[in-house]
């Protein structure tokens, strides 16, 4: 039998191939994540290891909570200047340093603020112990004065930077230039994986950082000889309470594992695709399986007239999914390895510099790619497996192998069930937020649409094949042809219904976030202008910017801070704004207690869905913790409702920035006065020094809320791609078997005078339907989890429903097209068939 | 007429069952007496079996036979009753041919003897195993180890070459080749040069002893060939036939053919014909002449 199965694949090898293609896009969009990220972790863990191999310790305050943000490990307040004497006073320490860290950005000599693609524009101290320093200078000398800087390499290389120029860097306090003195490298690499880094000297990074009198870190060097572990234990016992010393391992561990934690949001992000993909070749797998294993009616009963059992038949079946599976898998394998180094030099090219290290290939991969590339196939194959042995002996001997209706009546119960079953599980996956019962839920309802597909497959092919129809013999044999077998075309549609039901799910929730987003800006404040950060990866800016806004005609300047703190156990997200001008620029609709005095008195405002989720009131008192003040408890002085700018958590600006180091404006709100004009103008004037700001109108501000959104739904759609060539190839793939099945009828069709011409067409009108009524269950369904996505996630915000019409009839047009395009191949195939020896076919 | 008992063999079955076996004695009795015309479900023969309870059944000569059999498809107005009640035996080592009319249930009769269709009523029996009784596994082992087939068309698997379609039972069974036999078997049908080839690649006899020699490669105790020779021209059919007489004669195979040619039952050492699915006619020693005649005289 395995004789069979064997000559079986080597017959059929364009068929499997185009059936494992599927496979191939899946297992390579895994193994591309999964090496990539490996390598990247690999990297960044080797680099922190290089950086701190000579630091025996470190000393720190101890951290206050762990951040929320991806990869944004503790929060921590910086120690007194003192400690580090203290440190120095022990014996065994050799040498004890300082450092310090904070926002510091350049400006591009072309005026331009230089940010990075969410990297973190870092400013830091120069540490002169060159077996201290994380930098090497690599070009000039490092920075000694106050009016020197040094930059990393990376930077200087992208915006052509020499030693000795004057370079503009914008800070927490007013903007400054300062004569560049040298060029460094982080470790061996040109950067901190996309981060800019200003480096000063020490005392000139304490004060342009904003942290005079203070240390981030105090790095110390044993002497030489001296026992380590006695060392760490003296210097624990000097430090003053609320610090801690910990090992340069640990450190260099601890920072590794934060860039790693945000690389592995990203790694999931991708494999989350990455199975959707396969998800959809799965149901390629099923349908050419199912086709083929109908085709070999007569061969399958014929092994079983000559003694095959049953058991026989079905490891036949699985045995050929199995090995697709394997050359798929492997192929795929292979591909993910060059996909992982083209994305690498994607990242180069987005100047996502990385320090140089071998691509890291885990047998983790191996495993991961085979099981998963496998198992998709052979799950896939089973139940056609299971029909193939369903398959009676003497179906070898009738001309026809009726199958039952029972069977079919019997999966549209079975589908109906799973659908429910499916529907049940999104409803209560998104009402509890449990994310993996949502997946749950979408997949079963799309396998159980997919089983009930078939029965509106006939009607629905006759509606849609009835314009195709119009245009002659050629359209109405397409149409029949695709109303022939109800089956197989709710079977190849299902896996562009797939695609297209997730593609659509995201225009819906994208047009809903989108459109939230813009009316809760409305909802939300009341300034004119809005001045922030132009790009991302700031985490604000300079606090001088504010005073800089109270130009002639602005009535109202409020500054708006954001910042994490720990409420009720939970790390959260709080805001200030200036309590001054809080009604004039912040529309803030206050349910209970009061707004503005609330604030004034220090206490907190929530969110009315804060306050019925934890069960409080006004007057309520509430544990919080900051990171430099510690725990303490707050009263609630007021209730409104949820505000897209503010969020849950609302203090007085003089509160924050008691509880907060130095902490760096988000936004900047402006009110002008009435009647005055030119205020824009002038905010623009009065900013010139802040190229890294932008002053947007409120309708400029929704624009641009709305093209982050837009930006993120081009992502998904770009990730989502894959699923959609994927069922592509499917359609591809079943016109080919279909063509190959109807080699004697084309035949014959030609040889009664039909025109290559009207063969191709033929098929397309054909491809044109299946692609279509795909495509519209797909977005049928797309919009319904749309809808249900963006109402479960009312209170977070998505406050507007709103169905792109206009980008859905776009994609139905294009799936048509799409399925044009993918008839292109088995339709010259078709119309290239030899009439004579197609009539003499079997 | 040698008149065994029934006890000993089938000792479960039902009373009616051996009402049938009775029939098959008394057709045997009527076609040793050279009557053609055979009235086998008659009352009153039933009602004489169930009296008697003891009923010959000449099993040690048969290498298969069906007793009572009844096949009826569909159901109420449109039930088509292919076969209605057959009682008959094919010997051991011998070579019959089964002639009738299209649609006279020739087909359904060898299915369903052959495990591959359920009879309606009534009993088949491949050597002393009731073929109805088997499971699933029993009827594959079955197919597998102990039947040939043969048949009009679609008889080999495509993608496996001539040597490859041979060997397919002894594959499926995991068992070793014989190569003796094999070459014995491709050297007796000619098919010596022909082995590697794909059956598009050959001719339409060569297919025909490809599965000739596939049906014969695991030495089954009975070969059932349904019009082996529909599809040939008179060339290969006649070196098929040849084969298949010198195969009964020779190696004392048992083969079941169904024809509707006069000159192929010729070959044959015994025919039975068929009519509207009850036998009609049993004939030893044909020649094409005598089969003819014989159909004239039964008007089909
Ligand atoms: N699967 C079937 N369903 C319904 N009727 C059938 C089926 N197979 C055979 N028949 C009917 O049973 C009768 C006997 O058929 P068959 O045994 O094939 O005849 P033969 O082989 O002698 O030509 C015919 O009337 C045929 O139409
Ligand atoms: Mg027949």
């Amino acid at each position: 039998m395995w004789k069979v199965t064997v000559k079986g694949i080597l017959t059929h090898k364009l068929r499997l191939a185009l059936t494992g293609l599927a496979i191939v896009l899946g297992v390579t969009f895994i193994s591309g994540t999964l090496v990539l990220t490996d390598t990247l972790h690999n990297t960044f863990t080797s680099l922190f290891g290089n950086v701190y191999q000579h630091v025996d310790f470190q000393v720190r305050s101890k951290a206050a909570f762990t951040s929320n943000s991806a990869g944004g490990g503790a929060v921590r307040t910086p120690v007194p200047e003192s400690v580090a004497g203290t440190v120095r006073a022990v014996p065994g320490v050799a040498y004890a340093e300082g450092s310090v860290s904070g926002y510091a950005q350049f400006v591009a000599p072309d005026g331009k603020a230089i940010s990075t693609g969410g990297a973190p524009t870092l400013g830091v101290s120069f540490d002169p112990n060159p077996e201290l320093s994380s930098l090497r200078v690599v070009a000039g000398h490092a920075p000694g004065s106050t009016h020197e800087i040094a930059m990393d390499e990376g930077t200087a290389t992208k915006y052509h930077f020499h030693v000795g120029e004057r370079v503009a860097v914008l800070l927490t306090g007013r903007p400054q230039t300062f004569t560049l003195s040298g060029i460094v490298r982080f470790g061996s690499a040109e950067n901190l994986a996309g981060a800019t880094l200003a480096v000063f000297d020490l005392p000139t990074a304490q004060s342009v950082l904003g942290k005079v009198g203070q240390y981030d870190a105090i790095d110390v060097l044993a002497t030489p000889g001296a026992d380590k572990a006695a060392v760490e234990r003296a210097i624990a016992r000097a430090l003053p309470p609320g610090t801690e010393v910990v090992t340069g391992q640990t450190v260099a561990q601890e920072q590794s594992n934060s860039i790693n934690q945000g690389l592995s949001f990203f790694s999931t992000a991708l494999l989350v695709f990455a199975f959707i993909s396969l998800f959809v070749g799965g149901f390629t797998i099923f349908n050419t399986f199912s086709i083929t294993v109908g085709q070999r009616t007569r061969e399958l009963a014929l092994l079983r007239i000559v003694g095959a059992s049953r058991r026989q038949v079905f490891r036949s079946v699985l045995l050929e999914a199995a090995v697709l599976g394997v050359v798929a898998s492997i192929v795929g394998l292979g591909l993910g390895v060059l996909a992982a180094i083209g994305l690498e030099a994607l990242l180069k090219g987005f100047g996502i510099t990385l320090p140089a290290g071998p691509l890291v290939f885990l047998p983790r991969t191996v495993v991961v790619a085979l099981v998963v590339g496998i198992g998709v196939t052979v799950v896939s194959a089973i139940s056609p497996a299971r029909r193939a042995v369903a398959i009676p002996p003497v179906a070898a001997l009738s001309d026809q192998h009726e199958e039952q209706g029972e069977s079919s009546r019997r999966r549209i119960a079975v589908g109906g069930v799973i659908a429910a079953v499916g529907v049940a599980a999104l409803v209560v996956g998104l009402s509890e937020q449990a994310i993996a019962l949502v997946g749950i839920g979408a997949v079963a309802i799309f396998l159980g649409i997919g089983m009930l597909a078939p029965v509106v497959a006939r009607p629905m092919a006759s509606v849609l094949g009835r314009p195709l129809a119009l245009f002659g013999i050629s359209g109405r044999l397409g149409r029949e042809n695709s109303m022939r077998s109800p089956r197989r075309t709710a079977q190849t549609s299902a896996a562009l219904m797939v695609g297209l039901a997730l593609v659509s799910t995201i225009a819906v929730f994208g047009a809903s976030l989108s459109k939230s987003a813009t009316s809760s800006v409305d909802e939300a404040i009341s300034a004119d202008y809005i001045i922030t950060a132009s790009a991302s990866g700031t985490g604000g800016f300079s606090q001088s910017v504010a005073p800089a806004a109270a130009v002639k005609g602005a009535a109202a300047v409020s500054t708006v801070y954001g910042g994490e703190f720990e409420f009720d156990d939970v790390v959260s997200n709080l805001t200030a704004v200036s309590t001054e001008h809080l009604a004039d620029t912040v529309i803030l609709r206050v349910e209970q207690g009061s707004g503005a005095p609330a604030l004034a008195a220090g206490d907190l405002l929530i969110d009315t869905t804060t306050a019925a989720t934890k069960h409080l009131s006004v007057g309520s008192s509430v544990a919080v913790t900051f990171a430099k003040t510690g725990s303490s408890t707050m009263k609630v002085g007021g209730i409104f409702k949820p505000n897209a700018l503010i969020g849950s958590y609302l203090v007085s600006d003089a509160y924050f920035l008691s509880h907060f180091d130095d902490p760096l404006p988000v936004a900047v709100l402006v009110r002008s006065a009435p009647g005055a004009t030119g205020v824009g103008a002038a905010l623009d004037r009065g900013l010139r020094s802040y190229p890294n700001l932008q002053v947007q109108t409120r309708a400029q501000f929704e624009q641009s809320q709305q093209a982050q959104v837009n930006q993120l739904l081009g992502l998904v759609y770009a990730l989502l791609a894959l699923a959609v060539v994927i069922a592509l190839i499917g359609i591809v793939n079943t016109l080919m078997l279909s063509v190959f099945e109807r080699t004697h009828e084309i035949g014959l069709l030609r040889a009664v005078g039909m025109r290559r011409r009207q063969v191709r067409a033929m098929i397309r009108s054909e491809a044109v339907i299946l692609a279509l009524f795909g495509a519209i269950i797909g977005v049928v369904i797309g919009t319904g989890l749309g809808v249900a996505f963006a109402d479960s996630l009312q209170q977070q915000g998505i406050t507007d429903l709103v169905i792109p019409v206009a980008s859905l009839v776009v994609f139905l047009v294009l799936s048509g097209l799409l399925g044009l395009g993918a008839a292109s191949w088995p339709a010259r195939r078709a119309a290239r068939l030899d009439v004579l020896a197609a009539i003499s076919a079997e | 007429m040698p008149v065994v008992l029934d006890i000993g063999l089938d000792i479960g079955a039902g009373v009616a069952r051996r009402a049938h076996t009775c029939s098959t004695w008394c057709l045997g009795a009527a076609t040793m007496s050279g009557s053609a015309l055979q009235q086998p479900g008659a009352e009153g023969q039933h009602h004489m079996a169930l009296d008697e309870t003891v009923a010959p059944a000449p099993v040690a000569l048969a290498a298969a036979r069906a007793v009572g059999l009844e096949k009826t498809y569909g159901k109420g107005d449109s039930a088509v009753h292919a076969l209605a009640g057959i009682t008959v035996e094919f010997g051991r080592g011998e070579f019959t041919a089964v002639m009738g009319p299209s649609g006279s249930g020739k087909s359904t009769l060898m299915h369903c003897m052959a495990g591959l269709d359920t009879p309606s009523a009534g009993a088949t029996f491949v050597g002393d195993q009731e073929v109805s009784r088997l499971d699933e596994a029993g009827l594959t082992r079955l197919r597998r180890d102990r039947i040939g087939f043969v048949f009009q068309s679609f008889n080999l698997v495509p993608t496996l070459t001539a040597r490859e379609n041979i060997l397919l039972p002894v594959d499926l069974a995991g068992a070793k080749v014989d190569e003796d036999w094999f070459d014995f078997l491709v050297g007796q049908l000619g098919i010596g040069d022909r082995l590697s080839h794909r059956p598009t690649e050959m001719s339409g006899g060569q297919q025909q002893r490809v599965a000739c020699a596939r049906a014969l490669i695991r030495r089954p105790d009975l070969v059932f060939a349904d019009e082996p020779t529909g599809n040939l021209d008179s060339n290969a059919a006649g070196e098929m036939l040849g084969f298949l007489r010198h195969s009964a004669r020779e190696l004392g195979q048992s083969i079941v053919m169904v024809t509707h040619d006069p000159r192929g039952a010729a070959y044959a050492g015994r025919v039975v014909f068929l009519a509207d699915g009850t036998i009609v006619g049993d004939m030893s020693d044909p020649t094409a002449e005598s089969v003819l005649e014989q159909m004239k005289q039964l008007g089909t």
